[in-house]
């Protein structure tokens, strides 16, 4: 892998740098994803992906170009670098260019690459059966999955003398089980370490949500309180980081423009975004333009303490990068919500009349700017009344207003665990949520 | 990209050699896509886009076990791996295989097809596209004053295909593509509305006619303006409903394209996208009124999913859905047909090298009718039409569906009066289509890119249809 990086980088600085450009950022990425999917208990397809990529920035005269390919043998870099600088010709000056940043950095490193899941190969297959038959156990009927292992490894070299390199593996567990009434339940683990990643765990989970939601009940259109899982607040919390981005503040994308220094969530909520954490594996120690990633924190005791910059809108705001560049848009590594101090078990009893979602999807908004948004529990949800689950409910829809939630929050869990699935891109390590007075929708029949 | 020989030489050699293992099929597809685009936010042009990928993605059946593997690093050294790689991943799984896959027999094939393309895409420079902007930004600017943020981009691309698979089919395929989007803020006196557009289609420069890009827009910037002055809010009640053709499309799109995508009726997005509230036993259930007759078809010309031969080799077609308010045909790939016991319709898509062949639209739509948009709304006594949406979602079986309305008026008598506020319309799928009651003649199509697959694969569609009349629909506000 890592001859592979070096060659590709070199060839792609090289050939810049004869072109004399002012400045270039050149990433090269190269990743090995094993993945298995089951449905009805039964394996679907094996996917192996086996592929290099490379990213390369330039700036010359004020003009600016960004590109990417996965032509990586020489002479397709090459040709690649040249037409990307022929495109130049073409193209504006920009007002706003920024030269990129020189080397006199200090990378923090994270060291929980794990070979184990380099190697795994064939293992994932028993991964499955662990956590189909983990769910079967619960009393599932039919499960459905996806498994994979990652690995990827990343290098930079840019004209401001940075030279880093970087690498991530992880392993992810998507599980989804049904009863014979197609009540259903989801279960996750996500883990940079094989040894900490349970598959079964998953299983358990899911199977378990498909028998406790077998029982169905009566509920109507209105306000309740809101008890949402990891699963569920990381959808809500993945927005917060991609919010920050100054791109999303600048594009009216964001529910926090104007807000800096203000607050916008209850004092006990703390979100910080980190480009190194042990345990997230969805950052690196640089961003696009060779900046060390840091801590960032987006909210701090409930005030907003910083957008998430490139060194392009660090200059509009006056302020200095973050270090998440993205070239075009500034954007979030992992996210990180504080814990608070109380248990799923003690939410429920504090609630007299709520709803318990385990898991949703398809988060759209009407309006960015001002939050406005729906997204739709699916798998197990149930009705609290009076301090204890009543039974299973269908047909919900969170349909509410993000600032608002923030400011509602009342409890915040101490459960907190990585989440990354189909809905969430972002890693996000969060506890369960209790959200006051949320509005709850339902279809005509 | 490799040189032209090489092209061809991988993927024969990687199929014959796997077939010769006792695969009971192999298929090979080099998959290379170019892409230039360029970005201007409130007007400031961001840095210009050049992409390509290039990759050979492999799949092969072993005794019922589906191994899919992708590969960029195209030489003999590494065909051998990915053969080597995927022999030992199919003889490893196929324990766990406990529903054997089986894939529908299809024609051998040999052709070459491509997109009618007269004022070549890729021809175009920086310079070409950063002005095609620029006058879309000169039409918001003339709004500034409703319209103080805005983001535009436009995106054209090159894809090719070679596919060759065990049955000694070989099938070339290219289609360039336009993309233009653009995100609106409009905002006036405390008052905030937002709204997406996109256009999208194949073939050549001239599509920007096909699609009137410029009229659209215009009129897309003065809804803004009208619904920041006039807008007034939505009083909930039970109303006709007359959609326009974007949202038909995202109607029919939602709670028709996507449950009858035959591999959900099977479970295998089960974990990811979901199922559907569609059974394998449900051909010819009733699910609409005689009204709604719904098809997909890949082979409309300057369509945004434009294909003739499908990831799987098998000619593209159009699939006849829903027939008067009955389920008719369901989306196929060969997995899916077999199980079926039928043949495949051509609905395989890959999005990338990357990415496996799954079951996909192309362009859904709902036909036309016999009515004129004054037609459908005479007769209207208390009514909304909702010719535009913003916020939008339906659950894992594609039953219980919202759509936020973005440009809306409310009707009275049978004429359009003022402009409405978040008109929400939260319905299930049967309810809706049972509701349908009259179409209009005409037919016009939205693009879209739809998500499905893990890994992820975004797929260019089309989603329109008519004008169409719904009786008595509960309307909310947010």
């Amino acid at each position: 892998m890592k001859e592979i990086l070096d060659e590709i980088v070199n060839n792609v600085f090289k050939k810049a740098l004869e072109l004399k450009v002012d400045d270039a950022s050149v990433i090269a990425v190269y990743g090995i994803e094993n993945m298995a999917r089951f449905s009805n208990n039964s394996i679907t397809v094996i996917d192996t992906l086996n592929e290099a990529a490379v990213f390369l920035y330039m700036i010359k005269d004020g003009k600016k170009v960004v590109g990417s390919t996965y032509s990586v043998g020489k002479d397709e870099l090459d040709k690649f670098v040249g037409r990307l600088f022929s495109s130049m010709q073409f193209i504006e000056k920009s007002s706003d260019t920024v030269p990129l940043p020189k080397n006199s950095f200090k990378y923090l490193g994270k060291n929980d690459y794990d070979d184990k899941i380099e190697k795994l190969g064939e293992g994932i297959v028993d991964c499955c059966e662990r956590a189909i038959n983990a769910a079967l156990a619960e009393g599932a009927k039919r499960v459905s999955g996806t498994i994979s292992a990652n690995v990827e490894m990343c290098k930079i070299r840019t004209t401001g003398g940075i030279e880093e390199e970087d690498r991530v593996s992880y392993m992810s567990a998507n599980i989804r089980a049904f009863s014979e009434t197609n009540s259903s339940g989801h279960g996750l683990s996500c883990s940079t370490y094989l040894s900490k990643f349970y598959p079964e765990e998953a299983g358990k989970t899911a199977g378990m949500f498909s028998r406790e939601s077998k029982k169905v009940g009566h509920w109507s259109e209105g306000e309740y309180d809101l008890i949402i899982s990891p699963t569920v607040a990381a959808d809500i919390f993945q927005m917060i980081g991609i919010s920050a981005s100054a791109f999303r503040i600048d594009t009216g994308t964001s529910f926090f423009k104007d807000c800096l220094g203000k607050k916008v969530a209850v004092e006990s909520l703390t979100v910080e975004d980190y480009g190194t954490i042990e345990g997230g594996f969805g950052g690196r120690k640089f961003d696009d333009e060779g900046i060390p990633t840091q801590k960032n924190t987006i909210i701090e005791n409930g005030f907003l303490k910083t957008y998430l910059h490139n060194t392009t809108t660090a200059k509009k705001y006056g302020t200095n990068s973050t270090g998440n560049a993205g070239i075009i848009a500034p954007h979030p590594w992992n996210i990180v919500v504080s814990a608070g101090d109380m248990s799923v078990e003690e939410m429920i009893r504090e609630c007299r009349r709520a709803i318990y979602v385990t898991n949703n999807w398809y988060t759209r908004y009407q309006n960015y700017m001002m939050g406005e948004y729906s997204t739709i529990p699916r798998d197990a949800t149930f009705l609290i009344e009076n301090g204890s689950i009543k039974y299973a409910i269908n047909g919900t829809r969170i349909s509410d207003n993000i600032p608002r939630q923030l400011l509602n929050i009342k409890a915040i869990g101490k459960d907190r665990k990585w989440i990354k699935w189909w809905e969430v891109e972002i890693p996000v390590y969060t506890p369960t949520i209790l959200v006051e007075k949320t509005r709850i929708t339902k279809a005509q029949l | 990209m490799s040189g032209k020989n090489l092209d061809l030489e991988i993927p024969f050699y990687i199929v014959r050699e796997i077939e010769e293992t006792g695969a009971e099929y192999v298929e090979a597809r080099l998959h290379t896509r170019e892409e230039i685009g360029c970005i201007l936010k409130n007007g400031q042009l961001e840095p210009a886009i050049v992409t390509s990928s290039y990759g050979l993605g492999v799949r092969a059946l072993f005794d019922g076990t589906l191994v899919f593997s992708a590969t960029n690093i195209i030489d003999r050294e590494n065909a051998k791996k990915v053969i080597e790689e995927t022999l030992k991943k199919g003889k490893n799984a196929s324990n766990l295989t406990r529903n054997k896959i089986k894939f529908s027999r299809e024609k051998r094939i040999k052709k070459k097809w491509a997109a009618v393309e007269h004022q070549k895409l890729m021809d175009k420079s920086f310079e070409e596209l950063i002005k095609m902007l620029r006058e879309l930004d000169n039409i918001v600017l003339e709004e500034k004053d409703y319209i103080p943020m805005r983001f535009l981009e436009l995106e054209i691309s090159a894809e090719k295909k070679l596919f060759t698979n065990s049955q000694g089919t070989f099938i070339e395929g290219y289609v360039p593509r336009l993309y233009i989007g653009g995100f609106l803020t409009g905002l006036k006196e405390g008052k905030s509305v937002q709204k997406t557009i996109e256009f999208g289609g194949s073939g050549g420069w001239e599509i920007i006619t096909e699609l009137e890009v410029f009229e659209k827009f215009r009129k897309q910037v003065q809804v803004i303006k009208e619904i920041l002055e006039k807008g007034q809010k939505t009083v909930p009640g039970i109303y006709d409903i007359i959609t326009g053709p974007e949202v038909t499309g995202i109607m029919v799109h939602e709670s028709i394209g996507h449950p009858f995508e035959a591999d959900r009726i099977l479970g295998r997005e089960g974990a990811q996208a979901g199922e559907s509230y569609l059974k394998p036993t449900d051909m010819g259930r009733r699910i609409g009124s005689e009204e709604a007759n719904i098809s997909d078809d890949p082979t409309i010309p300057n369509s945004y999913g434009f294909y003739l031969y499908d990831d799987e080799g098998v000619p593209a077609r159009r699939r006849k859905l829903v027939v008067n308010g009955v389920v008719n045909e369901l989306l196929h790939n060969r997995a899916t047909a077999r199980e079926f016991k039928t043949k495949s319709n051509g609905a395989a898509r890959a999005n990338k090298f990357d990415r496996e062949p799954i079951v996909r639209m192309a362009n859904t739509y709902v036909e036309p009718g016999d009515y004129t948009f004054e037609e459908l709304i005479k007769d209207v006594k208390k009514g909304i039409f909702v010719n535009s949406f913003m916020e939008w979602n339906i659950d894992d079986i594609r039953w219980n569906q919202r759509y936020v309305g973005h440009e809306t008026y409310l009707i009275e008598n049978g004429e359009i009066k003022h402009p409405l506020i978040n008109p929400v319309i939260e319905v299930t799928t049967e309810r809706l289509w049972s509701s349908l009651d009259a179409r209009g003649k005409e037919i016009q199509f939205w693009a879209a890119t739809c998500g499905k697959g893990d890994p992820m694969q975004g797929a260019p569609v089309w989603a329109g249809g008519p004008y169409l009349r719904f009786r008595n629909l509960e309307v909310k506000t947010r």
